[in-house]
Order: structure tokens, then sequence, then C-alpha cells
């Protein structure tokens, strides 16, 4: 290669691998959040619409970039962590304001109603909110930026699957042909269940429908929120379905009434986040190979919910 | 009486305009089948149609679906063995269904909501509107308030998010899906079910974050038929009221979930 002519970017993954050596780097500037933000697009491809759900969250495309931190949310917590190691870009699959399309209303006017409220039910959020202000605050104060990636993420060879799969202990089980049905090592549905909750380190999050003695090997694992047709068509084929989450009176009363029927098999829901925490563990390892200057970690987002006693 | 006959005694007595087109309508069954019994449940699933039908009731008032999705569409399940045991269970014992959903919630107050109320330990009727102030609670803290309705409630699979320590005062409660709004003047939410992320609004990631930063916002998710079953007893009374001649019993789908 001749030298005068390697890219900036060629000279960082260089530069990079002499860190990674354990070589100090010196007069190598670090790549902005719009830099590693090109990578990535590049490196995942498709389209990247102006409207769609990935894109900037928080923060400057200017910043520069220190160190990158995976996760399913970026949860306050997790913020925390990413500045304490360092990190000042955070790659979220979910959103980071509390809805799908991470924005925030204006207050409304003394005296009137909130306006666009959003959801059929939901609150509306808006900039005087506490908890977004708070939340806002510290990503500021910390120049931290916010890149959601879902769409183009999930669609990245079954990764999402094989990072559950991973944790799980059953990446190198899966039925070939198939995306995400596993054989794993036979055992009751009581034992599998208490092997999810300690392997993906669970509190109240896991929910299981069926027969604590069903005989579980093959597993369908579907991180995220399923919907009832993927039940419809994928259930019969597994005695276990493990899922993020879903609608609970669509999904459950199958599982309940597929029981009712005489069949064993059994439905377990950890969460949608902790179902997503190591897909985005899969996406710290794809992004070291693609932004290489740049330290790359995860940060699980974990179980958010507690159990009363 | 016919199933149809007690459908315009509901209809009549419900103190609601009724409208046509929603959720609310026969699901299976013929409505002239005369009725033996009515048995009210807040899920028809198969194994309480099972019990139903030992008992000789005939008349299935579900609050939720049948065929495991909101409309009860069948289209795509003709060959589904579950769907096929379960409609041939229905058909040979001559079951009739029927869905009452849309106008119980629409109800002032609804019965759902006055029936989990006292989940919480709230025997208020005045509670349950969904519009105006939150309903304020002696003082107590979050980490109790979910102890207290644990133990109410029996549940296995109940959710809670944020601060145990937090102080409470003023809830909302809302039914099933239907999450109350976590408006600044609310402290906790108390519902059945709610999408955990990338939804309209993120209760979880926004009680979540509100304990991280020292604010005091909680949730308490109750699961679906944990807030919605009782509903369906406090139906059962009322019915009661205007219907006779007939057995009528309340028959709890059940919690679905174990832990």
């Amino acid at each position: 290669m001749d030298s005068e002519r390697i890219s900036r970017r060629n000279f960082a993954r260089i530069a990079g691998g002499i860190a990674a050596a354990g070589l100090p780097v010196h007069g190598a500037a670090a790549p902005t959040a719009d830099e590693v933000i090109k990578q990535i697009r590049e490196g995942l491809g498709g389209e990247w619409p102006a409207n769609g759900i990935d894109g900037l969250k928080a923060g400057s495309p200017d910043t520069p970039i220190k160190g990158i931190a995976t996760t399913a949310m970026a949860t306050v917590e997790v913020l925390r962590q990413a500045v304490k190691a360092g990190t000042n870009m955070v790659i979220s699959y979910e959103p980071t304001f509390f809805g799908s399309r991470d924005t925030v209303a204006p207050p409304p006017a003394p005296g009137q109603q909130q306006a666009g409220g959003r959801g059929g039910f939901g609150s509306a959020l808006n900039t005087d909110d506490p908890v977004y202000k708070a939340k806002k605050e510290f990503i500021d104060k910390n120049n931290i930026v916010i890149f959601r990636l879902r769409d183009h993420w999930r669609t990245k060879d079954g990764q999402m699957v094989n990072g559950l799969a991973d944790a799980l202990g059953w990446s190198a089980r899966r039925v070939p042909g198939d995306l995400a049905i596993y054989e794993v090592p036979s055992s009751t549905l009581a034992d599998t269940v208490a092997s999810v909750k300690k392997k993906l380190n669970l509190r109240a999050g896991l929910r299981a429908v069926g027969d604590p003695k069903t005989k579980v090997s093959r597993v369908m694992l579907c991180p995220g929120a399923i919907a009832i047709d993927v039940m419809w068509n994928n259930y019969e084929k597994v005695d276990l379905l493990l899922a993020g989450e879903i609608r609970e009176w669509e999904c459950s009363p199958y599982a309940v009434d597929v029981v009712s029927a005489g069949q064993k098999r059994g439905l377990v829901t950890v969460g949608r986040v902790v179902s997503e925490d190591p897909g985005m563990r899969a996406c710290a390892a794809w992004l070291k190979t693609v932004v290489k200057n740049i330290p790359v970690q995860f940060i699980p987002a974990g179980d958010p919910y507690w159990r009363a006693s | 009486m016919t199933a149809r006959e007690v459908v315009e005694l509901i209809k009549k007595n419900v103190g609601v305009q009724w409208r046509e087109g929603g959720r609310d309508t026969f699901k299976i069954g013929d409505p002239e089948t005369t009725v033996t019994g009515i048995a009210t449940t807040f899920m028809s699933t198969f194994d309480m149609l099972k019990r139903a039908q030992a008992e000789k009731l005939n008349f299935i008032i579900t609050h939720e679906d049948t065929w495991w999705n909101d409309p009860d569409n069948t289209k795509s399940i003709t060959d589904n063995p579950v769907y096929k045991a379960k409609l041939d269970f229905i058909q040979k014992n001559g079951l009739v269904l029927w869905r009452f959903h849309d106008h119980q919630h629409g109800r002032v107050p609804d019965q759902s909501v006055v029936a989990e109320l006292r989940l919480a330990a709230i025997d208020d009727p005045k509670a349950a509107t969904s519009s105006g102030a939150p309903y304020v609670i002696p003082e107590t803290t979050l980490g109790e308030l979910a102890a207290k309705i644990q133990k109410k409630t029996g549940a296995r699979a109940m959710r809670v998010t944020g601060d145990p320590k937090m102080k409470v005062t003023r809830v909302r409660v809302g039914p099933g899906y239907a999450f109350p709004r976590m408006t600044p003047d609310t402290e906790v939410i108390i519902g059945g079910e709610a999408q955990e992320a990338d939804g309209g609004f993120d209760y979880t990631s926004y009680a979540r974050d509100a304990a991280a930063l020292g604010i005091p916002k909680g949730q308490i998710m109750l699961g679906h038929q944990v807030s919605e079953e009782p509903g369906m007893e406090e139906f059962t009374n009322w019915l009661r009221g205007f219907v006779t001649g007939v057995p009528i019993k309340w028959i709890p789908a059940g919690e679905p979930w174990w832990s």
C-alpha cells in the first residue's frame, strides 16, 4: 500500500492495531461520532432513511469518540457505567427517551392539557418532565452520543438469535437449516427455566407457561417481542419457545390451551430488554471488526423487574 | 331463556349507549340456544370451557378473546389441531360464547377497575375514573404497597419496577393492557400488562430510570389476567341483579404464569 494514499480510516485502523499491541499512539485524532456512524452504515449496508428508527438520538455528530458501549437499552444505569468506563458513545437497540420515536413534546401552556400524548393510553412526555430532564442533563454534561441501532442490526445474519443462544450456552446446538431452533440437552421445563434465570441474571422478569415436568430438548429462541402468528407457525416444532415478550391476552392463553389439548410444551418469556442484551454483546464483537481504532464494550441493561416479598 | 335474550338484558341494563361493530359479539354457537346456565370469565380458555361444561353451564360470557387474537380471527388457523380440538369441544357440547369487553370498560365506573382497585385495598368506585387527579392512599412505600397487593392477589408472576423505598400516596389504576397515565402528579401506576419498550410510552423504562435518578415513580404490573379477572366477578354479581331463573357462576381462567 502506498503510504501517501493511506486514508484517514485506514490510518486509524493501523493506529488501533498499534494500540491493541500495547504501544502508545500519538497524534491520531479520535474519530467523530459522525465518522463512526458512517463506518457502521457502510459495515451493515442497506438503506438508511432519515425517518427510520435507527439514528442519532442524543449528542453532537462532531463529538470525538473515545470509546463505544453497546446495550439493549441506554438506561441511566447503563449511561453511568459507560461514562465510568471512559466511553462516550452508546449504541442502543431500544429507545432512550421512553418511546419508539424518542420524541419529546414541548410543555403545555399554563392551564392547558398536554398536547400530543403518545400512545393510546400513554403519558405525554414533555421537556419539563423530571425524569427526561435529569437523564438529558446527564447525557449533555458527559457529552454522550447515543445512536439507536435496531432495524439494521436485527436483520444481520441472525445475530440477535445467535447472541441469545450464546448467552444460554446453546450456540453450537442450532438445528441445521433453521435460524432459531436449537437441540439442547434434555431437561425438564423447571430445570431449563432455573438455568435460563441464572444465565440471563433474571430477577422477576422470567415467566413461564406449561407443566414444569415437561421434557425440553427442542427450543426456539425469539429475542424481542413476538406476535401470535409466530406461535401458530412454530410452536408445534419445539418443546419450548423462549421469547422476550408477548401479548399476554393472545400468546399466553394459546400456550395454556396447547397444554389443555394434550400437547407437552412450554412458553417462557424473559423480558424484551433482557432477551436483546446478548444480541448487543454480539454487536460489540462485530463493531470491533468495523471500528478498529476505538475500544468497544458491551454493557447489559438487565432485568427491570423485581418481585414483591 | 335464550343466549340472545340474556344479551338483550345486558344491553338494556348496561347504562351506556350500545355500539355495534366492536368486540362485544357472539363468537361461536347459536344465540337462540336455551341457556342452562351462564359461566362468566376473564378468558374462555379450553380448560375454563371444560370446567363450565362439567357444571352444565352452556352460555359463556368472556371478557377476552377465545381464539388467541383480539379480533378472534380464525382464517389462518383452521388446520391448527388446538383450534380444531377446542372448536370440536365447543360444538359437541353446544356451548355459546359471547364477549363482554368494550362496554364493560365503557361503563362508569368500569367494573374491571372497581374490582382491581380492591386488590390495592382501595374500596372506592370514585377512584375508578380514568380522568382527574390520581387517587390518594395513606402514605406507604412502593415495596409495602407491592407486598400488600402480592398477598391479596397471590399472583405468581407480578412484576414491579421502581425504588422499593420510594414513598407513595398518589396512584392510578388501569385494567389489562390499558396502563394508566403516568402524569406528573402520579407516583405509582398499577396495571395489567404493557409493552416493555419501543411503544407509545415505555412505562417500564421510565420507572426504571426514575429510580436510578432518585425520582419517585413506580410501576406495578399485575399481569393481564390478575388485573381483570376480579372485574368478571363484579360483572357476575351485577348480572344476577337482572338475569334470574338460570344459574350464573364466575369461573376464573386462572393466572397462566408461574415463575
